[in-house]
């Protein structure tokens, strides 16, 4: 049996317009994942940026893949878990590319799915108190609840772009929305191939940068509104 | 008389959605359980389309075919609804199947025509 650290870990960064960032996240991350000694690689997936970010992140050691067409969130995480699955990784991880999470979160993460044995872990920013703004937290649970009420799935923060996935999961999980949304349906697809959903406590690191980039709760209407659409579509489907 | 032309017109539309449901099973587009599902929805849909009327007249009171309360307008109303419904998903498969296949090759190529940098 492998110990935790032969394990192969990919480090999955779907990207927009970071260029400004996505250098120091990459550093960070590579510092963090060197120190613990673990096989890895970071996978920048530009989604066709209109500034720097895949020339900043390849001079960050990151390998970069470059979609010819902006697909959304959603499409950039599915690109950088398919390359993870044809490249026969263990463990992927996604984490969003504007610095928001800490690096240790991301390492405690894969100590975490390997501990539990779960197919699907989620970073969680509401299990433990932060620097989110209330109106993010009220935002969050809400769409929480929401993904609950739609597709059966009880996490507390069902937004979260810190996921881990074990090998079963990127073999088996395929969502179809592109933007923002994929993030509550990646739970149902995943609760409907009966993957083992948990969480973890994570902090998130607000900046001006990430509050300036960051989704508002105008955006969780739209994914609201994306969700309930994507569930009532499944009747005919 | 009027809702056996109300029935006349919007079975076959339901009799079509339950025939490409079919075909797409037995061409293996979609898997088992898929299958069993729509054909609970439409069924539904045929059960509701033909059964709500007679119901009603029962909860009335009334003879069980009686459709004098039935106009033209509800007729054409019902029949374009349920054309519309299956008009619609069948547009939809579509564009999500070209959808998806956009994306497959976005991230088929994406990922080839990636040059390897950073690998450790």
């Amino acid at each position: 049996m492998s110990t935790p650290n032969k394990k192969r870990i990919a480090l999955v960064l779907p990207a927009y317009n970071e260029g400004q960032v996505v250098r120091s996240v990459v550093a960070d991350l590579t510092s963090a994942f060197s120190k613990a000694a673990y096989t890895y690689q970071i996978i920048v997936v530009d989604d066709c940026s209109s500034d720097n970010t895949s020339s900043e992140a390849a001079s960050a050691g990151a390998y970069v893949i470059r979609h010819l067409i902006n697909t959304g969130s959603g499409g950039a995480t599915a690109t950088g878990l398919r390359y993870c699955e044809e490249h026969d990784f263990d463990i992927a991880i996604t984490c969003d590319a504007d610095g928001q999470h800490a690096a240790e979160d991301v390492i405690s993460g894969v100590r975490k799915l390997i501990e539990q044995d779960a197919d699907l872990l989620i970073g969680s920013r509401l299990l433990q108190g932060g620097e989110m703004s209330r109106t993010k937290i009220l935002g969050n649970a809400g769409l929480s609840i929401i993904t609950n009420l739609l597709f059966g799935v009880r996490v507390t923060d069902s937004q979260s772009g810190l996921r881990v996935f074990s090998r079963r999961a990127l073999a088996v999980l395929r969502w179809k929305s592109s933007g923002y949304e994929f993030c509550s349906e990646m739970l149902w697809r995943a609760r409907q191939s009966g993957l083992l959903i948990g969480e973890f406590p994570i902090r998130s690191i607000y900046t001006e940068y990430s509050k300036a980039k960051g989704q508002n709760n105008w955006n969780a209407v739209n994914i609201i509104k994306s969700l309930l659409q994507r569930r009532i579509i499944e009747l005919f489907e | 008389m009027r809702y056996a032309i109300l029935v006349v017109l919007s079975v076959p539309i339901v009799f079509l959605a339950l025939m490409n449901i079919v075909t797409q099973y037995k061409t293996k587009k979609i898997q088992l359980a898929r299958f069993r599902y729509q054909l609970i929805v439409w069924a539904v849909i045929f059960v509701v389309l033909v059964g709500s009327f007679p119901v009603y007249n029962i909860i009335k009171h009334k003879p069980i075919l009686d459709s004098s309360e039935l106009s033209l307008f509800d007729i054409v109303q019902t029949t374009t609804l349920v054309y519309v419904i299956y008009v619609m998903n069948d547009y939809r498969r579509r564009i999500e199947q070209g959808e998806r296949a956009i994306r497959d090759l976005n991230q088929q190529l994406s990922i080839k025509l990636s040059g390897k940098n950073g690998s450790r």
